[in-house]
């Protein structure tokens, strides 16, 4: 990778968790969920960058296309938006919240940078012609040959899902 | 500028992309347990589906060089569709009900 490639990447990151941090944070629920598709953006460069092409394509079509415009839809219909009380976040869980997840994000990446460590110790040779390639074709291939059993219960998941939502939000 | 190029190399490699999910993960976990708004919760649990998802691409990229990974991730962005779908459906339920967007009054199963 150039330096310049590793400069966008760098970026998409530090956005992704800039974003995560105002839809945890921010107290309009509208702004949060508005950061929530910087949030997916920036996760669908890092699919890209990691050699997922396809998935970042359904990430940028189900999530950023998908949920949040199902979530601005919620929130639109719900609340009024020029209400003074938007402020949700609890107080009373925050203060031992912001003592407790800087300690679990350092344990988690502590964790993890022994398994990383491992992994790459372990890598295979040809993973950067791997992240390359294009995906499309062997992951058709592989939800219709090794993966047909989960494709199918997704798809009656997802039907079963789609009903749901229909009776559930129906008017009276 | 050297300690600039490895920061960025770092960042850019797996525990990069390790320490981002990590992250996205606790922020969502914080989201789940300190937002009062419903859709807030729900925001936060998106949060942690994708640095699951994050993470089982970016080992199959680095530990096997294979395509499962992938399929993985891909149905975590199905389930999670399903969810958010279900989960706005109830919620836009829950307000008719209540007129409220908090899910701390969803008490009625409270004796």
């Amino acid at each position: 990778m150039t330096v310049g490639l590793k400069i966008v990447l760098a970026a998409a990151q530090i956005l992704t968790v800039l974003s995560a941090v105002a839809v945890t944070f921010h107290p309009n629920i509208l702004y949060a969920s508005i950061a929530l598709f910087f949030a997916f953006c920036g996760v669908a460069v890092m699919f890209v960058y990691a050699g997922a092409d396809f998935l970042a394509g359904a990430q940028l079509i189900v999530y950023a296309g998908g949920v949040t415009i199902l979530v601005l839809f919620a929130i639109m219909l719900t609340q009024w938006l020029y209400k003074s009380k938007l402020r949700d976040i609890r107080m009373r869980v925050v203060a031992p919240l912001a003592l407790i997840a800087p300690a679990l994000t350092y344990g988690l990446c502590v964790a993890l940078r022994g398994l990383g460590d491992h992994v790459l110790k372990t890598t295979p040779a040809n993973f950067e012609a791997f992240s390359s390639a294009p995906k499309t074709m062997p992951i058709g291939q592989a939800l219709l040959t090794n993966y047909l059993l989960p494709f199918e219960a997704i798809t009656i998941l997802l039907l079963s899902a789609l009903v749901g939502g229909v009776w559930l939000a129906r008017p009276k | 500028m050297s300690g600039l190029a490895s920061g960025l190399d770092w960042l850019t490699g797996l525990h990069g992309y390790l320490a981002v999910a990590a992250s996205l993960f606790v922020l969502g976990a914080v989201a789940v347990i300190s937002r009062k708004n419903a859709i807030g919760v729900l925001l936060g649990v998106e949060l942690m589906l994708n640095a699951a998802g994050l993470n089982f691409v970016i080992f199959s990229k680095y530990r096997t060089a294979a395509i499962d990974g992938q399929i993985v991730a891909l149905f975590i962005i199905f389930i999670a569709a399903a969810e958010a779908a279900v989960a706005l459906a109830i919620i836009l339920r829950f307000y008719r009900l209540k007129h409220s967007m908090d899910a701390s009054e969803a008490n009625l199963l409270r004796d």
